[in-house]
């Protein structure tokens, strides 16, 4: 991706995950050693804690949101900011979709910046992680975005 | 806000190292588990003088590297005939001293902010010290409540930076 071929209103993704079954939680939880009950003990989760089911981990939301806003960097521009909020549950079987959008650019020294607003959706259109990011783009005739990565200095 | 708890602002962890390097097993099991096949985590092309410097751990993962160690004590043991043990065994403080409040009090999430330097190789040790940048009182109408912002750097065993996250917290 280059920056001049990047638009304000330019949607990123949408990136399908799922449907997300006990398997795939457990798979994520076992591979964080995140042993909270929560995300694989149906009867903890529903009885002890009364949720409505075994809830999808926030980390496992957060890879999500990254692998979307990397591929769609590209190799030559990099990740540099993104903020993540937990504002609904998501359970056990529910299908994601991963979304963005650009929301504004602007051009810094060697590399320009992109503004993306994101979140993640269920089938019933429900926002569960809003968010923003950051992405650092090259020039179309411009050198890779500095590795390690050098932010702006204003 | 008690004066215990206002003189925490800008308390600081000591530096934690990871029990283990970024290792190729544990970078491919997170990698398979949230469904990302991305060359950057295993070619052997990544290896030499490729832009990475060799195969890497995705992004956040440094943030997941701070397990529990050899030779200590085993959670699931000490809880194994409590029946309200809910199974989280780390620590919602990121090494800070635990805030001074009653019994009783809640813990929520609030959001996370994350600056990403440079991603971690495989091989690489990775250190992480964190401090309370802001503590907050607020009122809401269920109350008061605290606003907890902590600060972690994470770096690699050279020193370079990694990643610098805020984890918004709410106690109430």
């Amino acid at each position: 991706m280059r920056y001049e071929s990047v638009n304000v209103g330019d949607m990123l993704g949408p990136l399908p995950k799922g449907p997300l079954t006990s398997a795939h939680l457990m798979r994520w939880s076992a591979a964080m050693e995140n042993w909270h009950k929560i995300h694989y003990d149906k009867p903890f989760a529903m009885e002890h804690d009364k949720l409505p089911g075994i809830l999808v981990n926030g980390t496992l939301k957060q890879q999500f949101v990254m692998q979307l806003l990397r591929e769609w960097a590209g190799d030559d521009g990099w990740v540099w900011k993104v903020s993540f909020q937990f504002r609904a549950m998501n359970l056990e079987n529910e299908t994601l979709r991963v979304w963005g959008r650009v929301a504004a650019k602007r051009e810094w020294k060697s590399y320009g910046l992109v503004e993306v607003e994101l979140g993640i959706l269920n089938e019933q259109e429900k926002e569960s992680t809003p968010g923003t990011a950051v992405i650092a783009l090259p020039y179309r005739d411009g050198e890779p975005v500095p590795y390690p990565f050098v932010p702006p200095t204003q | 806000m008690t004066p215990e708890i206002e003189r925490l602002i800008g308390a600081e962890s000591d530096n934690e190292t990871a029990c283990d390097v970024v290792e190729r097993g544990a970078v491919r099991r997170y990698v398979q588990a949230y469904m990302d096949d991305a060359s950057i985590f295993y070619a052997e092309e990544q290896r030499g003088d490729s832009r990475y410097g060799g195969p890497v751990s995705p992004a956040l993962f440094p943030m997941n590297m701070f397990r529990r160690p050899f030779g200590t004590r085993d959670p699931f043991e000490e809880h194994a005939r409590n029946l309200d043990f809910d199974g989280i065994v780390g620590s919602t403080a990121q090494g800070l001293p635990p805030l001074p409040l009653p019994k009783g009090i809640g813990f929520l999430n609030a959001g996370t902010e994350v600056e990403v330097f440079r991603y971690a190789r495989q091989g690489e040790s990775v250190t992480a010290k964190s401090r309370y940048a802001s503590i907050t009182e607020k009122h809401s109408s269920k109350g008061p409540m605290l606003l907890v912002v902590i600060e972690t750097e994470y770096r690699a065993g050279n020193g370079d930076l990694l990643l610098r996250v805020q984890k918004h917290q709410i106690r109430r």
